[in-house]
């Protein structure tokens, strides 16, 4: 609780001015931020604000480009995580850091300097049981890390840093991969340790959560602060505008036309993801020739797994996907792509291209099996080299060499040569995750514009992205989706900041705020 | 962190000349490493190098032996080759090599003595090839659908493979042993029918299948549309998924192909030079040296031919060094040797150094989970 008369309560942890910039793109920019001790602080905002990087610079991960860090009120520069953890701060990273053929206990011990060479299983056993119970944390310390579940998994990561007895906890995330029942009972120990006298950093893009666990929030937006308050305070509607900011400059673009037929309609799809959870969680969407649809939704809401799902990349649990009024739900990858759905995926070189091969063969990725590209069996080179010469030209693909392999190429050119693929094959839906994710701004522009003459040519186009500049730029309708149901849905020139901010951040539209 | 002094960087696209002149420089070092060896234990490197030279190029006896010894490791080399350019880990070269020449004994014993040549030998050594999938499968198949590791998988199936080799013929009667050999137990010959011809010294038409093979294997990578799928696979298999090719599929064909190739190595071997399952003939590591002669060649088919041909000098040259009191195994020092400098060799194609700038302020690079999110 704040306590404004003892003036010399010195913050846990203080920043001031602190820039942290990768590749001369900041990442952090003058960033003040301080946490109390005692309180549970949440750091707010959209995916690339900038949150876990600033929790990196605390942790002692990254170091600070610029700037000051006051550790209990003294100047401190942490070298490195373990240099950290020894002063007392330490973070539970979105990807644990955990040994998974090891045992609960084993992993507590890691890394501790006190652990001397010999081990005593049953005293390290003990001592984790005892740590568990008092925090009403739960693990078999016995356990190996790769039986347990990651909500187990993530509280060895808690403990871990309590058996180190550190005194500020940084969580980034953490209800990420939790199941409500496992966030409940995170939030609680969050309440315990912060009532022992700990000071815990909590990061989220959820805003209910952010009520229930929090004493303070800290919006970033874009690698800056845009302001803190006390929770009480804090109105939803205030903090949903503070994280998307800017009013939204509604784009000029000639809305569609004329909108034809249901090419894709979608009807109570469930997906799972890799962990066996109904990533996608019966959704209905439908997108018409020549319209946009924009999925907007924070990243981990669904939108992989909605895309792949279609494509066929991943397993559909149930619903069933139209295209052109034919059930395709239960098709091979390869039989989609003939009846004609495109699709540019998140990552260019990790799905979309072959990393290793030329800029030539992967513009014949999706059509070698067909003439010319084919020949019966055989393969014309010819016409690899013809047709690739083309569709470089006519897509401006610049730095192709002969035998350069297309990974050498820039992140535009790779996505211009990605999506000329993509749009010249017989198509009538083309599906884009995040297009313009890491471009330029000319290629940025280029790439819109060649999604936008996809509609007007009667193609209807799915955008799942996570930025809304990109979505409002090109959608004609929004649905918005969290936990991998649909929330809200508006036409795009109808959108506020307001509305989306809240929507992604899991409030119905119904609720008050 | 101290300041570094050499930079390393990811070379753009190496040029051809380097392709070509870093494996050729790599046997140097590695001749040049064996001379300072040889020097170092009181040999006349010159000498000795002189003398592998003739053994091995210096008459049409020695060049024969030299592509005999090249022939299976023809073999061997593409079927490394090809599995490695899929991200297969087939080590079992050595085994499906084996369980080939089980098979393509098999049926030349059990073959009648009145089978015609062609057929005969057409039938020999096709059952080596299949013999060599088979046993490649039993790898293959559980990595596929359940995920098992081929490196393990394979590796102790090289040593089933030659217990079962050597139990056929010294630990039991089997059809594979000679009945007729009373003094030590030896394998059964196979019909003469069988046997391929030979046509210079003891050289057979062999040579000419495994050659066949290599570029068989080159033309199918580089020219068709299933090669093309197979190049894509060995790229990223969730960008062949994403083209709607059948990655499973696609492996596992490439491990059966890669153990037929290791398998045709050992029916040459039978139908050829020895003529019957000899298990200490077939034991000389032919497969591994295979995967030394795949990494040498850049997991090139056609590279593998010339590549095979040297090794094939060396492992010819061996016993010739016994006349003059330099131990056999100073080949198998070279070849570790050229397999070390080729290797390293390939870093520095994939790789250039340079000076750091001198102004430029040495940046904190950020950790490889670096989501700057």
């Amino acid at each position: 609780m704040p306590d404004t008369d003892q003036r010399n309560d010195t913050p846990a942890i203080e920043l001031r001015n602190i820039d942290k910039s990768f590749y001369g793109v900041f990442a952090n920019a003058d960033v003040n931020f301080s946490l109390a001790k005692g309180e549970v602080h949440t750091l707010l905002g959209e995916n690339g604000a900038g949150k876990s990087t600033l929790c990196s610079v605390m942790a002692g991960l990254y170091r600070p480009d610029s700037g000051e860090m006051l550790f209990d009120g003294k100047p401190t520069v942490f070298k490195s995580p373990k240099d950290a953890l020894a002063a007392g701060v330490g973070m539970v990273y979105q990807h644990f850091r955990l040994v998974a053929n090891l045992t609960v206990a084993e992993n507590l011990a890691l890394g501790n300097p006190e652990v001397g060479l010999r081990l005593s299983q049953s005293e390290l056993e003990a001592e984790a049981k005892e740590l568990g119970e008092r925090y009403d944390f739960p693990v078999d310390p016995s356990a190996r890390i790769w039986q347990l579940s990651v909500g187990q998994q993530q509280r060895v990561e808690i403990l871990k840093l309590l058996y180190r007895d550190a005194k500020i906890l940084i969580l980034d995330e953490p209800t990420a991969v939790l199941t409500p029942q496992e966030g409940e009972s995170l939030f609680r120990a969050m309440r315990m340790l912060a009532d022992e006298g700990r000071s815990l950093i909590f990061v989220s893009h959820k805003l209910h959560e952010v009520k229930a666990v929090s004493d303070r929030v800290t919006v970033l937006r874009e690698g800056r602060v845009v302001g803190a308050v006390d929770t009480v305070d804090a109105e939803p509607r205030d903090l949903a505008r503070m994280m998307v900011g800017k009013d939204l400059v509604l784009p000029t673009r000639k809305p569609n036309e004329s909108v034809g037929d249901e090419v894709l309609v979608i009807k109570d799809l469930v997906v799972e993801d890799d962990r066996g959870l109904d990533a996608v969680d019966g959704l209905s969407i439908t997108v018409n020739a020549g319209e946009v649809v924009g999925i907007a939704g924070v990243s981990g809401n669904g939108q992989r797994e909605l895309a792949q799902g279609i494509v066929g990349l991943m397993k559909v649990k149930s619903g069933s996907v139209y295209l052109d009024g034919t059930d395709v739900t239960k098709m091979s990858v390869l039989a989609k792509i003939k009846r004609g759905i495109a699709y540019v995926p998140q990552s260019r070189l990790g799905m979309g291209l072959a990393p290793g091969l030329t800029t030539e063969d992967n513009l014949a990725l999706k059509q070698y099996r067909e003439p010319p590209y084919s020949k019966g069996p055989l393969l014309s080179a010819a016409a690899f080299k013809q047709k690739g010469a083309e569709l470089i030209e006519q897509f401006d693909v610049r730095g192709v060499r002969p035998g350069l392999p297309i990974r050498l190429l820039s992140g535009g050119n790779l996505q211009k040569a990605l999506i000329a693929r993509e749009v010249v094959q017989d198509h009538s839906l083309l599906i884009a995750r995040s297009p313009t994710r890491g471009l330029d701004v000319g290629a940025t522009a280029t790439v819109r514009d060649h999604i936008l003459a996809e509609r007007d040519r009667g193609i209807a186009v799915l955008l799942i992205s996570e930025d809304l500049d990109e979505l409002l730029a090109l959608s004609d309708r929004l649905v918005v989706i969290y936990e991998g149901r649909i929330v809200g849905e508006m036409l795009a020139s109808e959108a506020t900041a307001e509305r989306l901010g809240l929507l992604m951040s899991g409030h119905q539209e119904d609720q008050p705020a | 962190m101290s300041r570094r002094i050499i930079i390393v960087e990811p070379r753009g696209l190496a040029p051809w000349w380097l392709k070509l002149l870093i494996p050729i420089a790599s046997v140097v070092a590695a001749l040049a490493l064996g001379a300072l060896f040889l020097m170092l234990t009181g040999n006349d490197w010159i000498e000795v190098y002189a003398k592998m030279t003739d053994a091995a190029f210096g008459s049409g006896r020695g060049f024969a032996e030299t592509l005999v010894s090249a022939t299976p490791l023809i073999l061997t080399g593409v079927a490394a080759a090809i599995a490695f350019k899929m991200l297969v880990w087939n080590i079992g070269g050595e085994g499906q090599l084996m369980v080939g020449a089980i098979a393509a004994a098999g049926v030349g014993i059990w073959l009648g003595g009145g089978t015609p040549p062609i057929i005969a030998i057409t039938a020999v050594v096709l059952a080596g090839a299949i013999g060599g999938a088979f046993w490649a499968s039993l790898s293959a198949v559980p990595k596929v659908y359940l995920g098992t590791n081929e490196i393990i998988t394979t590796l102790m199936l090289n040593f089933i493979a030659l217990n079962l080799m050597q139990y056929l013929v010294l630990g039991s009667f089997s059809p594979w042993r000679d009945p007729e050999a009373t003094q030590f137990p030896q394998g059964r010959p196979i019909i003469d029918s069988a046997r391929i011809p030979e046509f210079f010294h003891r050289l057979d038409w062999g040579l000419f299948i495994a050659v066949f093979v290599a570029i068989l294997a080159w033309f199918v990578i580089s020219k068709t549309r299933t090669g093309f799928e197979y190049r894509i696979v060995g790229d990223s298999f969730n960008t062949a998924r994403y083209a709607g090719i059948r990655v499973p599929k696609k492996v596992l064909g490439t491990f059966l192909l890669s153990g037929a190739s290791a398998g045709l190595a050992g029916s040459i071997l039978v139908a050829g030079i020895l003529g019957k399952m000899d298990p200490r003939s077939l034991d000389l590591g032919l497969g591994f040296t295979g995967i030394i002669v795949a990494a040498l060649a850049r997991l090139n088919p056609i590279a593998i031919i010339p590549v095979a041909i040297l090794m094939g000098a060396l492992n010819n040259a061996g016993p010739a060094l016994q006349s003059i009191g330099v131990p056999t195994a100073t080949v198998k020092i070279l070849q570790g040797a050229i397999l070390i400098f080729a290797v390293a060799g390939e870093f520095l194609i994939g790789n250039r150094f340079r000076r750091p700038r001198e102004s430029v302020d040495e940046t904190p690079e950020p950790a490889k989970e670096a989501s700057a999110a």
